[in-house]
């Protein structure tokens, strides 16, 4: 039998960091993983993903290459290829994980771990059986995609996140059911590739929960270019036949039958704990499963972490590598603790949008002088450069101290924006602070800085309101 | 529907409570008004109701943790409103990412550095007590370590350095409930005050044997006579010849505040730890009143049962440690009382008394008082009275009944 000082369950994004703090900070470290190191990011989410995003998006690029003087013709696409790419850029990324746990002393055991014991764990590698005791524990082992009770994933025509991410030829009709994160993504990724795209979505909204004024620059995007969007709307019936899937979605203005070749359900996720029984080691969860913890990442057992997607929404891989990096110092003894004041997100759909904090909305119901200021990209040098100059910055802040309460950009490169506004909310800065920091130019942070200014009461590159 | 419930304003200026107990869990169905919660706030515990009949969806809020008035606690699927049809989760999932998202902002109203935040960490320093110096009320380094600095020097200090020992060699209990709330309320005492103690001696032979005298009384109207209720009524008219013994400070109004009511806090020893219930207007209850209100109250802390309005507001205190041995002790102000009153135990000693020495039942009494109140000379005079007025049985019978 193995001994650990702390073992981790699943090695993605959650997991693999909290074996590597865990190693540096000297505890044996053992991490399980039935699958692959690098989890669902890694290999079948955020990686494999923007690598295609990124591939379609050149190709689109150099297709309209042509009003910037650029004569393309012949310009194809080789699904082949691209897959082999992207299987490339995964493979270098998993294995530059699996060197750096072993390099730092954290022992992978491959194999489906079970829990016997809070302190026991069994591992089975096909006929192979282990067990592994242990002081600490972290269960990690993420999430998995729901189904509907009339539609199974068949992995062929009725299929999941991953499977869309290995077709090797394009569809020519696709459906997207759940019009979130996901389901945008994959949906504009197709869209461009050629696919006539349809998407479904419940609520009222593509993107739900995120500012309209946000949503409706992506959606105004996605239906200019030909795609079909259903919103209050839902999927009641399927039916397949040799060579398509029917379905009937429901909308306000009555019942629409879609013919189409694949159907993307990207409806929601559940906590991947099916192995675990929770239960009976008295680990507590949520009614929908997701594993309750404090901000030591600790579970309701003593000595049992949980990170990552596993302990519910927001399901990010950045949350779950803090998380993890949280849990290991805890469980070693640190006083650690997830006291971050936001959680960033970015949405790879066509234009990128990314949020931090709060909405004016959110602030507004925290009792903040909520105000929110705004900059459109059209007015900035570096987008009309780059002729990208769809979307805006927006920041929200609190009108009598002006401090920075949160942003929503939404536009071209919007999720490597979304950090400086992030850096600066941890900082406590006021907008002013962002203000009167330079920023150079031409480049598209300073968008952010020109919305601060407008905050600010003294913008440069905008009338103000009543100097018109 | 779902629907938070918050923790209510409890009265009494209190700001915020710790969760001792959670009386449902999740899952469970609550009727309205059924208590969900246990909350201790300055001492006493609070039960919280149910302001909703419906099932009890989330609790966020664990046993131990401190919460604000107007902090979401729980969450109840509330009956009466029809549950959102079946619907796929991802609409449900992205109304959970916000929900999340407080939960991991509970201290979204503090500006620190997240470096800042750890070093209040590794300093054990709660970083919601600290106030800071820069911008906005920004917390600096210097102003954690400013507070972890004087914080060490306070009386908390006892409970770091445990938690510095080998954990194989100690017990830590994390300071929770009663226990917690003793220790922030001593160090605000120790603080506010500027601590004194007088000593005097006291012949009670007399109020030995009116106590005796009384207990058969005492005995028909069914309560247990000590010999506390006596000399509270013995107080009173020390208290009003000396003003300034029942009284507060005002820090910010700069004044002294003479109070016109005598409300007598008991310091009492429970399982938990030390409780000061308060017996008010003694001046206007006899003895028998007092003693059945002192055994009630007694009686109501051991169980936890005391109400806010019965630990607060005394004007007044007296710490009774006689009971448990000793010589005398230096008792804390309960503050923002500015005196209490240590009364030890009764024992036969020689005392030389008209010329010869008798063996008589003495006692020592303290009285430990803010001196920014009090002179030490007004602290002696008071004490004599006292005295004077326990040592002769004529003007005690009048006082006590
Ligand atoms: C298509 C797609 C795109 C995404 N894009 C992004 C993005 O751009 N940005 C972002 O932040 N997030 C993105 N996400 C979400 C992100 O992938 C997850 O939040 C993240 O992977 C969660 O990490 P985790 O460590 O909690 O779990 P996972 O990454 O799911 O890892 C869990 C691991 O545990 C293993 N495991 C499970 N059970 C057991 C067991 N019993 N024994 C042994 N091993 C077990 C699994 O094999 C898996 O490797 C995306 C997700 C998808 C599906």
């Amino acid at each position: 039998m193995q001994e650990a000082d702390i073992a981790i369950i699943g090695g993605g994004p959650g997991g693999y960091v909290c074996a590597i703090r865990a190693a540096q900070l000297g505890l044996r470290t053992i991490v399980i993983e039935k699958d692959r190191m690098g989890g669902e990011c890694l290999n079948y989410g955020c990686i494999p993903s923007k690598a295609l995003i990124t591939a379609v998006k050149l190709y689109d690029k150099i297709r309209n290459a042509q009003k910037l003087g650029i004569k393309v013709t012949g310009v194809e696409v080789d699904m082949q290829i691209m897959q082999a790419w992207k299987k490339n850029v995964v493979e270098t990324f998993v294995s530059g994980v699996e060197q750096l746990c072993k390099g730092y002393g954290a022992k992978i055991i491959k194999g489906e771990a079970e829990l016997v014991a809070k302190d026991r764990i069994r591992v089975t590698n096909k006929d192979q059986v282990e067990e592994i005791s242990t002081e600490k524990l972290v269960i990690a082992t993420g999430s998995i995609p729901l189904e509907l009770p009339f539609m199974r994933f068949d992995h062929r025509s009725i299929i999941d996140s991953r499977d869309s991410l290995e077709l090797t030829e394009v569809p020519k009709r696709f459906l997207v059911v759940g019009g979130g994160a996901i389901g945008l993504e994959i949906a504009s990724l197709y869209q461009k590739l050629g696919s006539q795209v349809t998407i479904v979505e419940l609520t009222e909204q593509l993107l739900p929960g995120t500012d309209p004024e946000v949503v409706r620059i992506v959606q105004r995007n996605l239906e200019r270019k030909g795609v079909k969007i259903y919103l209050k709307s839902k999927v009641v019936y399927a039916e397949k036949t040799p060579y398509s899937v029917k379905v009937t979605v429901q909308t306000p203005e009555g019942n629409v039958e879609v013919e189409t070749d694949k159907i993307l359900l990207s409806i929601g996720r559940r906590p991947n704990t099916d192995k675990l029984n929770l239960g009976q080691l008295g680990i507590l969860t949520d009614q929908k499963g997701y594993i309750l913890v404090n901000k030591q990442m600790s579970t309701s057992v003593e000595g049992v972490y949980a990170i990552g997607d596993v302990t519910g929404p927001p399901m990010l891989a950045h949350k779950a590598s803090k998380q993890g990096i949280v849990a290991a110092e805890a469980a070693a003894g640190l006083p650690a603790s997830a006291d971050w004041k936001v959680i960033p997100d970015a949405t790879f759909s066509e234009p990128e949008v990314a949020n931090v904090g709060m909405t004016e909305a959110t602030a507004q119901v925290k009792g903040f002088a909520a105000a929110k200021a705004r900059f459109p990209f059209a007015a900035l040098g570096r987008s009309l450069t780059a002729g990208e100059t769809e979307g805006f910055v927006k920041l929200v802040y609190d009108q009598n101290t002006k401090l920075l309460l949160g942003a929503q950009i939404v536009g071209s490169s919007a999720s490597d924006l979304i950090s400086e506004v992030s850096l600066a909310i941890e900082m406590g800065a006021s907008v002013e602070d962002l203000a009167m920091t330079i920023h150079p130019h031409p480049t598209l942070p300073e968008g952010i800085m020109e919305a601060a200014e407008i905050a600010s009461g003294k913008p440069i590159h905008q009338l103000r309101i009543g100097q018109r | 529907m779902s629907y938070q419930v918050k923790l209510p304003d409890i009265g009494e200026g209190i700001a915020e409570g710790e969760i001792v107990k959670w009386l449902v869990k999740e899952g469970d169905s609550v009727k309205q008004d059924q208590p969900i919660v246990e909350v201790m706030t300055d001492k006493v515990n609070v039960q919280i109701p149910s302001p909703k009949n419906g099932i009890i969806r989330r609790i966020l809020a664990q046993e131990g943790q401190m919460v604000k008035v107007g902090q979401a606690i729980l969450e109840i699927d509330a009956e009466g409103q029809e549950q959102a049809e079946m619907q796929p989760p991802s609409q449900v999932t992205k109304e959970e990412i916000s929900k999340k998202e407080e939960k991991q902002t509970v201290q979204e109203n503090v500006i620190a550095t997240p470096s800042v935040r750890r070093l209040a960490r590794e300093l054990s320093v709660d970083i919601t007590k600290v106030k800071g110096s820069g911008p906005l009320g920004r917390i600096t380094e210097q102003d954690v370590k400013a507070y972890a600095q004087q914080r060490t020097e306070s009386a908390t200090q006892m409970t770091e350095t445990v938690t510095k020992e080998k954990e194989e060699e100690v017990e830590i209990y994390q300071l929770r409930g009663v226990r917690r709330n003793i220790s922030e309320h001593l160090v605000k005492a120790r603080n506010a005050t500027v601590a004194v103690t007088h000593v005097d001696e006291a012949d009670v032979t007399e109020l030995v044997s009116l106590r005796e005298a009384l207990k058969g009384p005492a005995e028909k109207k069914g309560v247990k006579l000590t010999y506390l209720p006596i000399i509270m009524k013995a107080l009173i008219p020390v208290l009003k010849e000396f003003p300034f013994v029942n009284a507060s400070l005002d820090d910010e109004r700069e004044a002294i505040v003479l109070k016109k009511y005598y409300n007598i806090g008991i310091a009492t020893d429970t399982e938990q730890g030390l409780i000061v219930p308060v017996i008010k207007n003694v001046d206007k209850k006899d003895v028998f009143q007092i003693a059945s209100e002192l055994n009630n109250l007694a009686e109501k802390a051991r169980n936890g049962a005391l109400t806010l309005d019965e630990v607060k507001g005394s004007t007044f205190s007296i710490t009774n440690p006689g009971t448990f041995g000793g010589l005398f002790a230096t008792p804390m102000i309960n503050w923002p009382d500015v005196a209490i009153l240590g009364i030890y135990k009764i024992s036969k000693r020689p005392v030389v008394k008209d010329g010869e020495i008798q063996i008589r039942d003495t006692t020592y009494l303290s009285l430990t008082f803010d001196h920014r109140v009090i002179d030490g000379a007004y602290a002696a005079r008071f004490m004599s009275r006292l005295i004077e007025i326990l040592q002769d049985p004529k003007r005690i019978m009048s006082e006590v009944l």
